[in-house]
């Protein structure tokens, strides 16, 4: 059939290369595991190791106490998505196609802002917000993660534009095609695969998001991450809402892992290395 | 805009128009929006970070700031618990990125040699699990498995006659709990990195060095190290720069405790800031990151110029 077959030295590698797996999903899976377990069973030592699981009332618990704070996630994780690639995109676009002084310097600027820690711009994005009313609200919280996912987001985003083949952006110009025209009628339909790419990896660091939540919102805008970190503390730790909220948290970058994979690694270099 | 206003009778549609579709204006039409909101969240913040790093302010009484000159800079130096903050970050950044090369390298290495078995392809989604999942959970899962009490880490080492460790109650074993969950969580990437690396080497190099007799250091060292060293440093740059905004593990699993033993830089400047209210203190210390992590963004961007450029 194919040239696919197993060789007796392939055992060592094969070895290794299984036990990394293991060892990289083991913790994840026993935290899942632990999410079909009623209280008494995921304290108990020696383990039980295999849950029943039509026991979902930890899901349930979850659920209908906090389902306000998963919509609060997505509302902020979508809205700041759109809001990053509606300003990354033409940008991108306009980087790649136009020429012009300082071109490079500002592409660079903007990567560098990619570098900037969340906690340097805390205080004074707090003092902002408590101005303008924007504290524990989600339009505060989308303004937030937008901004500091533009810079991945132009910068990817500039990967694939970079790909369309420029004599098709020029014969376009050259029909008289206005700059709008040509990135919404040739670049945006040729490079839609990866903006989709751009788009979820936003979603995914906007959902991932936890410290920014913690200190812009109190109440009524609270995340679901905040939601999960206030389960543990000084008292009674509650595992069994802990391990069902991880799972339903983790839920969107596991299946994103498992169906956008080829652009993972271009994703994580912020586009240096080519999917 | 002079010549419009100038022309302000009958023919202004098409001067205007011109405007409109003028390159200049469409180009700016489609940057400014982005540099504007990234000043505002860049640029303005840093400015205003130094104002406050040299006034004694309260976060919860900004009117009332009192200029202090470098007083919370040299407050902060003299601060055990903000030195000890740089030293675990950097010795969390040194050790974890280390670690992680080495191990990742490894694997990448044993992952190519398999890489004509087609089904294993598919456990690469499997291996990037840690790296995508939301790091809070990271941190609550290993505030789990490494529990003193109801931990499986204990329980299984029990069962070898290893322990009981620590974990996260002693102050060594705690840092090197931390290290061991950043490893866990990073050495994919890391992975993914020098296997993008190596995959980028021709074969027909192997087979030449093969011909010439070359033994493996040989390889490692004039072929491989060679032609990953770019991508690796990108990935170096990128770790540093995740290890200066650590917060979230530490958050949950140790809060920088036992005393002072997993302080981080981040943590330390969030605590400053948001509970205990010492904006002018806080602010200072961020201003430390942001001078740290623009020293190493200089590089970054120099590096991935570089390498998207070639």
């Amino acid at each position: 059939m194919t040239s696919a077959k197993f060789r007796p030295r392939d055992v060592g590698p094969m070895v290794l290369v299984l036990a990394f797996v293991f060892v990289s999903i083991a913790p994840l899976l026993w935290m899942a595991l632990a999410a079909f377990k009623p209280t008494a069973d995921i304290i108990a030592i020696p383990p039980v190791w295999i849950p029943d699981f039509t026991y979902l009332q930890n899901f349930q618990d979850v659920l209908t106490q906090f389902w306000p704070f998963i919509v609060n996630s997505l509302i902020a994780t979508v809205g700041a998505t759109i809001l990053a690639l509606v300003l990354a995109v033409p940008t991108a676009f306009a980087l790649v196609n136009h020429r012009f002084r300082g071109r490079e310097a500002l592409a660079d600027w903007i990567l560098s802002t990619r570098m900037m820690p969340p906690i340097a711009a805390a205080v004074p994005l707090f003092v902002i917000f408590r101005g303008a009313g924007l504290l524990d609200s989600l339009p505060g919280l989308i303004i937030a993660y937008a901004g500091f996912n533009l810079p991945f987001a132009v910068w990817m985003t500039m990967s694939f534009v970079r790909r369309v083949p420029k004599e098709l952006i020029e014969a376009a110009r050259l029909e008289g095609c206005t700059w709008w025209q040509v990135l919404t009628g040739v670049v945006l339909p040729l490079s839609k695969s990866g903006l989709a790419a751009v788009a979820t990896f936003v979603f995914i660091f906007a959902w991932n998001e936890f410290m920014l939540a913690l200190f812009l919102t109190t109440r009524e805008a609270k995340t679901f991450p905040v939601v999960i970190s206030s389960f543990i503390g000084t008292g009674r730790v509650y595992w069994e809402y802990i391990a069902a909220a991880s799972v339903i948290q983790c839920l969107p970058p596991v299946l994103f892992t498992f169906f956008m994979q080829k652009h993972i690694v271009s994703g994580v270099t912020m586009g240096a290395v080519k999917d | 805009m002079a010549n419009i206003a100038m022309r302000a009778g009958a023919p202004q549609e098409a001067p205007r128009r011109a405007f409109i579709h003028s390159d200049r204006f469409q180009r700016t039409a489609f940057i400014a929006p982005t540099c504007i909101f990234l000043a505002l969240l860049t640029i303005w913040p840093f400015i205003y970070s130094v104002y406050l790093s040299l006034h004694a302010v309260k976060l919860t009484a900004m009117k009332r700031a009192v200029f202090v000159g470098a007083n919370n800079y040299i407050n902060l130096l003299s601060d055990p618990l903000f030195l000890r903050a740089m030293v675990n970050t950097g010795m969390l950044a040194v050790t974890s990125i280390t670690c992680e090369i080495v191990i990742a390298f490894v694997i990448a290495k044993a992952f190519v040699s398999l890489s004509h078995l087609k089904w294993l392809n598919g456990l690469r989604s499997l291996f990037m699990l840690p790296m995508m999942v939301t790091p809070l959970i990271v941190g609550m899962i290993f505030s789990y498995v490494f529990n003193p009490v109801l931990g499986i880490a204990n329980y299984l080492l029990g069962g070898v006659g290893l322990g009981p460790v620590p974990w996260f109650g002693d102050t060594t074993a705690a840092m090197i709990s931390i290290l061991l969950i950043n490893i866990w969580q990073w050495t994919p990437f890391m992975m993914l990195l020098i296997m993008a690396g190596l995959l980028s080497i021709r074969s027909d190099l192997y087979e030449a060095a093969r011909v010439d007799g070359a033994k493996w250091h040989h390889v490692l060292t004039l072929l491989e190290i060679p032609s990953i060293k770019g991508i690796v440093l990108l990935g170096v740059i990128l770790r540093i720069i995740d290890t200066l905004r650590f917060f979230d593990v530490v958050y949950v699993t140790t809060r920088g405790g036992p005393g002072d033993s997993t302080m981080v830089l981040t943590l330390y400047a969030y605590q400053q800031n948001f509970q205990f209210f010492q904006a002018g203190v806080g602010s200072a210390a961020a201003v430390i990151i942001l001078v740290i992590s623009m020293v190493i963004t200089t590089f970054a961007v120099r590096l991935l110029r570089r390498i998207e450029n070639d």
